[in-house]
């Protein structure tokens, strides 16, 4: 054991009750500081989660833009589990006395139980048929088996013709609670697609699922492989980038307003060690003498900082992580499932975020230390022996 | 004559009392050889603690030369003075100056923790026997008695071997039963360790065990 620590130890097992009751204050301020950072952080990843996965939902993970033809080939790619081609459009959704504007999307409805993972009340989707969202559902009135009449403007023959129309039979209704899709997104069939968009002639690309346990980009960087340069390859994220970007900018901004915990901790800590430090000044001072360096009395101090606040930081991340682990376990927080699909609240801790709490806690902590440590080790010997007497 | 282990040319040391320079030292000159005793009696108040804290590499001064086992103190940097202190130099002050938290035998370490040296407990052992403390190894500071505590701090000061033992009033503090036994084993380690000595104090018997005596008046160094 180096002689700095034994004499850290020391110290910090004889420090005065009033002194002792300082330090207990800056272990508890740094293991509230570590918990809370653990705690919110993982409810943050657990709603990033929730959010991704409803994106992903409706999304897919990849998406080709493009009129591609060869299908078979990208189902054939090692990642890919399922591929669903689309046809996008502005579309309108015709009342007595008012017009809706919404965004048609035709799939393959054979396979659409399978591909899309949201919430869908009502039967599997067949031609003259549609699902629409819960919101626009409510805004137009409407319920299940209800008939909604939609046309294309931008499918409108010029001229004296009138913009074709079609009635469709609601049989589902879903719900998503990501953005506005449950106000603007139609589900038809691709055959209905075609008849309504008359002049689309073909599909406008692929909707991709990968393998659970796929690397998004190398999923990515392989359809892109086998699509070339004529089409566009687009992750969930990149449809996504400003949601994603946000809740980035979100992310670190938690982390900056919660590090305020370990400043006020970092201030009690410096106070805790410098009562620590002029009530050992003596001591201090002797070692000096006995030919201690300046930097021996810092590491001293810093060992000091770490014994007291070290504790509780490692306490604090202990707590937040058998925290996460028991909600995880036994549900003890409830939310409203009706809002949020999920019953508890849903809560993730990743290696990054840990490392980087420790990494704050403990900076700030040798921060602190070192600080007072340094104030303290240019006293003059002289002095400081003085004034012990 | 044996070697000259410490040196001090025309020492001046001055402070400020409001604006009003108060000189402490002055033109103070001392030479100390290998194996010697060098007492410096003095009133209080007549700059010994001073003096020898500047000796002692733990105070500075305003002018004049300090040379110790051939090192120009003025010209070391903060780790090379510290390495003198810690090898060349002992202190026994007034106050023992024990550490309260650690036991008599780990007190007597910590100059050998400092150094790096781990393989002085055999010659720890030897000096707590050779003064008769072998059974309160393990006790605190404050479960010894002052003339216990003494020869601790007396065993601390030299573990290292120092070139330079500094007393700075080492006696002040005890009784006269205990301080006429400090007095006989700083003589004892002066005579078996070859150590020299420098040795503050007022009391003009003690003086007299020094190879050279000096008084200092009011800063000045008289022989």
């Amino acid at each position: 054991m180096i002689w700095e620590r034994k004499v850290a130890k020391r110290f910090y097992s004889h420090t005065k009750n009033k002194n002792w009751y300082s330090g207990v204050l800056s272990m508890l301020g740094m293991s509230v500081g570590c918990f809370a950072m653990i705690i919110s952080l993982s409810v943050m990843n657990g709603f990033e989660k929730l959010v991704h996965n409803k994106l992903k939902g409706f999304d897919g993970d990849l998406r080709i833009l493009g009129s591609i033809k060869n299908i078979e080939e990208i189902k054939s790619i090692e990642h890919v589990t399922k591929v669903m081609p689309f046809m996008e459009r502005k579309g309108l959704i015709e009342e007595i006395d008012n017009q809706k504007i919404v965004t048609f999307k035709a799939i393959d409805e054979n396979i659409f139980s399978q591909f899309y993972d949201f919430n869908i009340r009502g039967s599997v989707l067949k031609s003259g048929e549609v699902i629409i969202g819960q919101d626009l559902a409510y805004r137009l009135g409407k319920d299940l088996g209800d008939i909604i009449l939609l046309f294309s403007p931008l499918d409108q023959s010029f001229g004296f013709g009138i913009p074709y129309k079609k009635e469709f039979k609601i049989v589902g209704i879903f719900q998503t609670k990501v953005l506005d899709y449950d106000d603007r997104f139609v589900f038809l069939t691709l055959s209905d697609g075609n008849d309504l968009f008359r002049r689309k002639k073909s599909i406008d690309g692929l909707d991709i699922r990968i393998n659970e346990h796929s690397n998004i980009k190398e999923a990515k960087a392989e359809v892109f492989k086998k699509t070339g340069d004529l089409f566009e390859v687009l992750s969930w994220k990149d449809l996504n980038k400003s949601l994603v970007s946000a809740m980035k900018i979100e992310r670190v901004g938690t982390l900056c307003v919660l590090s305020l915990i370990f400043l006020v901790s970092t201030f009690n800590l410096a106070t805790s060690l410098t009562l620590i430090s002029y009530e050992k000044i003596k001591e201090i001072a002797i070692l000096r003498s006995m030919g201690a360096t300046k930097k021996s009395i810092i590491k001293i101090i810093v060992r000091c900082g770490f014994e007291r606040a070290g504790r509780g930081a490692i306490f604090g991340l202990a707590m937040g992580i058998v925290f996460v682990l028991i909600q995880n376990t036994f549900s003890i927080i409830k939310i409203p499932s009706n809002i949020y699909f999920i019953d508890s609240l849903p809560m993730i801790i990743s290696f990054s975020d840990f490392f980087v709490i420790t990494f704050l806690s403990f900076s700030f902590i040798f921060l602190s230390s070192y600080l007072t440590g340094k104030r303290i080790s240019k006293i003059k010997v002289i002095k400081a022996l003085q004034w012990a007497k | 004559m044996g070697k000259i282990i410490l040196e001090a040319q025309g020492l001046n040391k001055s402070y400020l009392n409001g604006n009003k320079k108060l000189n402490v030292l002055k033109d103070f000159s001392i030479q100390l050889e290998e194996r010697q005793i060098i007492t410096i009696m003095g009133d209080s108040g007549s700059g010994k603690s001073t003096a020898l804290n500047i000796l002692g590499t733990l105070d500075t001064y305003d002018s004049g030369n300090l040379f110790i086992a051939g090192k120009v103190v003025k010209a070391l940097d903060k780790t090379e003075l510290s390495n003198l202190r810690n090898q060349d130099i002992g202190f026994v002050f007034q106050f023992h100056y024990l550490l309260p938290e650690f036991t008599a035998f780990e007190n007597v370490l910590i100059p050998t923790w400092i150094k790096g040296d781990n393989n002085t407990n055999e010659y720890a052992n030897e000096l707590f026997s050779s003064l008769g403390l072998s059974k309160r190894k393990e006790h605190f500071p404050s479960q010894l008695s002052g003339g216990e505590r003494s020869r601790v701090a007396l065993i601390r000061a030299i573990i290292n071997k120092p070139k330079i033992l500094f007393a700075d009033e080492p006696t002040g503090n005890l009784d006269y039963k205990n301080a006429i036994k400090l007095v006989d084993l700083l003589m004892k380690i002066n005579e078996n360790f070859n150590q020299s000595i420098i040795l503050t104090t007022h009391n003009p018997e003690i003086s007299e065990i020094g190879h050279k005596k000096f008084n200092l008046v009011n800063g000045t160094l008289n022989k």
